[in-house]
């Protein structure tokens, strides 16, 4: 049994409207972002991924399962969706506990699973509290609480951080960075770049519903040659080191940095400028860090998608 | 375990649903109509009664029958003796044009106990006799019975199916929760089933719960002896009858809704299409006439409205029942509608979409 998503030659149209297509992806567990402007084929991808929607052509297999085995795969899978409803009536206990019902599991075991999933999203003192009286936030986590109480190994969640506060924000992403720990994938679609990047094993850029870019961010980066990488290199002497790299025919531009402590280098082969710095080193120079300065989401998601999208 | 599961996820959407109000409404309706005709009986019983009781000697039958148009004040009393009741009154009526003449208008109520004989003299003579049945089981049932064709099962029944049914899928597809389900590891068609399940036993319940109270209602005016035999004689098996029919009603009804859920995005559009196909049963192809859930309905109630005349022309298409079938294959039939519709409906949800951005 593998432990992969695949999507292979996945095309979903909605009468004439394209929602992704020509979607061939292999996710390994881990963090998984889907990253991409509104109406790019986030959300579709996700909801193909749980067989809430069917592929217009195309199959997908999730660990192995098909959405047409309800009884195996939702075992294994759990969605957070991004609408923010309930079934009308409920405490936040009696929507968790009622749909774990569903999996077969008994009454104690319910209450059990109930109660860790409520435990894990901080939600034990309002639990008995109807949905419809919760915060934006606390209906949130509520929701999370349901789509991972069954203990899924696949756990889809779109927009996941919307709405919470920052505290409980970082105790989401340690909860997901746990998750991908044991093994469990975590694919999440969100809109806050900076998040992504810091969460993320693994992105999957959309774009006009194709697939622009996947893979680990430093590896998207560096397929990408329109745009030369930018080293930030902190040192001593930015000015003479300035003089010295501009000797290189692969350093296209430097900019001196605004604290007069480094500069920001943009160099057409990274590989030669690495190889490149080891001899600075040597000329006398003191190098303190040397670092990629554009290897993250927010920039990969500029050159690939464009600058107008990203400020969406 | 997953059913029921369902059943007691839907209970609160069935039995509880704040836009489910209306159904025990109409399901209620029936009830405080025969509940109030049972209290407006029973205070006329008392009153002819006591003028029963204020008459000289005993009336019956054929001291009413005697009184005719004609006959004088002093026949009238003759033969009825001094009335109990009476009413008079003077009308002036316009003989020329600046001549009126007064006519003195007399009123005389008589009853045997049960019955009331109403007697209009005009200037001391009968010019009108009326005839008030009293308190009669017979004439009672056969309202009942129009009343159990013409509103609990074609609009109260039909229409509450409509709401606790069509709610099951379109209710969640609009409030966007449907895909919770569809996440659990059921098969659709098992979901299908439990839903179903849940709609039936809230509309059981509701429904069968109205027809006894009607019936309930309806007895009430009457004294422990009429409704003992009443009961002893056909009235077990005509209560019995209907509650079946109730039932069936719900199986069949709930079965067309619920299908109708994930199709019509609006429930008006699917009533009127369903509510049109029931009523011009009787002059549908003997073929499709089987393709309706009044058709087998109509056979098994137990009390048969009959065609009136002067009945207005939709009454006697709805009341007509031209070829009555035999309660065996009513009951099938109503069943094996139920099972087809409900496999066809599976086949839709086993492919149904959640894409609510449309719904």
């Amino acid at each position: 049994m593998t432990d992969r998503i695949v999507f292979d030659n996945v095309s979903k149209f909605y009468g004439d409207v394209l929602g992704v297509n020509r979607v061939n992806l292999s996710i390994p567990p881990g963090i998984t972002s889907l990253v991409g402007p509104n109406g790019s084929g986030k959300t579709t991808l996700m909801n193909l991924m749980t067989g809430l929607i069917r592929p217009t052509r195309g199959s997908i297999r999730i660990l192995d399962l098909t959405p047409d085995q309800p009884e195996q795969l939702f075992h294994l899978v759990g969605y957070c969706s991004q609408f923010d409803s309930s079934p009308k009536g409920l405490t936040g206990y009696q929507f968790v506990y009622s749909y774990l019902r569903l999996y077969g599991f008994d009454r104690a075991k319910s209450e059990e699973l109930t109660w860790r999933a409520i435990d894990r999203v901080g939600l034990r003192e309002a639990a008995h509290r109807k949905v419809a009286g919760y915060s934006k936030g606390m209906r949130q986590r509520i929701r999370f609480a349901q789509s991972l109480a069954h203990n899924p190994r696949v756990l889809v969640l779109d927009e996941p951080l919307n709405g919470l506060d920052p505290l409980v924000r970082a105790e989401t992403i340690a909860l997901f960075r746990s998750l991908a720990k044991d093994g469990c994938h975590v694919i999440l679609s969100s809109h806050v770049l900076h998040e992504v990047d810091i969460i993320s094993d693994q992105v999957i850029l959309l774009s006009g519903g194709y697939v622009a870019a996947e893979g680990n961010i430093q590896g998207v980066r560096s397929e990408i040659e329109d745009h030369p990488m930018q080293i930030l290199i902190r040192c001593d002497r930015p000015s003479a080191l300035a003089a010295r790299l501009f000797t290189e025919d692969h350093i296209v531009e430097i900019r001196i940095h605004k604290d007069r402590h480094g500069l920001l280098a943009k160099t057409s082969d990274p590989d030669r400028f690495y190889l490149l710095m080891n001899h600075i080193a040597l000329d006398g120079f003191s190098v303190e860090s040397v670092a990629p300065f554009d290897d993250d989401v927010h920039s990969v998601y500029e050159y690939l998608i464009g600058a107008e999208e990203v400020t969406r | 375990m997953t059913i029921p599961a369902i059943i007691r996820l839907e209970m609160k959407k069935t039995f509880f649903a704040k836009r489910g109000l209306w159904i025990y409404l109409l399901a209620l309706a029936p009830v405080a109509l025969f509940f109030v005709h049972s209290m407006v009986e029973l205070r006329m019983h008392g009153v002819r009664q006591e003028m029963a009781r204020k008459s000289l000697r005993p009336l019956t039958e054929r001291d009413f029958a005697s009184i005719s148009g004609g006959m004088s004040r002093a026949d009238v009393i003759a033969q009825l003796g001094n009335p109990p009741v009476t009413s008079s009154r003077t009308r002036r009526v316009r003989t020329g044009r600046r001549a009126f003449e007064s006519i003195s208008i007399e009123t005389f109520r008589y009853s045997d106990g049960n019955n009331e004989l109403t007697i209009r003299l005009e200037n001391g003579v009968v010019a009108g006799v009326g005839r008030v049945s009293g308190i009669g089981l017979g004439q009672d049932t056969y309202v009942f019975a129009g009343v159990f064709q013409f509103f609990f099962i074609r609009l109260a029944i039909f229409f509450g199916c409509l709401g606790i049914f069509m709610n099951l899928f379109r209710g969640e597809m609009l409030d966007r929760t449907l895909h919770f389900y569809l996440l659990t590891p059921i098969r659709r068609e098992v979901l299908l089933l439990g839903k179903y399940l849940a709609g039936l036993l809230a509309a059981v319940v509701i429904f069968s719960t109205s027809a006894l109270l009607q019936i309930a209602s309806l007895l009430y005016q009457f004294d422990s002896d009429t409704i003992t035999h009443y009961l002893d004689q056909n009235g077990l098996s005509q209560i019995a009858s209907y509650l079946g029919v109730t039932v069936l009603a719900c199986i069949g009804y709930g079965s067309v809704f619920l299908a109708a859920g994930p199709l019509f995005r609006n429930p008006i559009v699917a009533a009127a299409i369903v509510l049109i196909w029931e009523s011009i049963n009787p002059i549908l192809p003997a073929l499709l006439k089987k393709f309706s859930v009044i058709y087998y309905l109509k056979s098994l109630c137990p009390v048969e409205v009959t065609l009136a005349p002067g009945m207005p022309a939709l009454f006697a298409l709805l009341a007509s029942n031209p070829e009555p079938i035999s309660r065996y294959i009513a009951i099938f039939g109503v069943l094996a509608l139920s099972v087809v519709v409900l496999a066809a409906s599976a086949r839709r949800v086993r492919t149904l979409e959640i894409n609510y951005t449309t719904d």
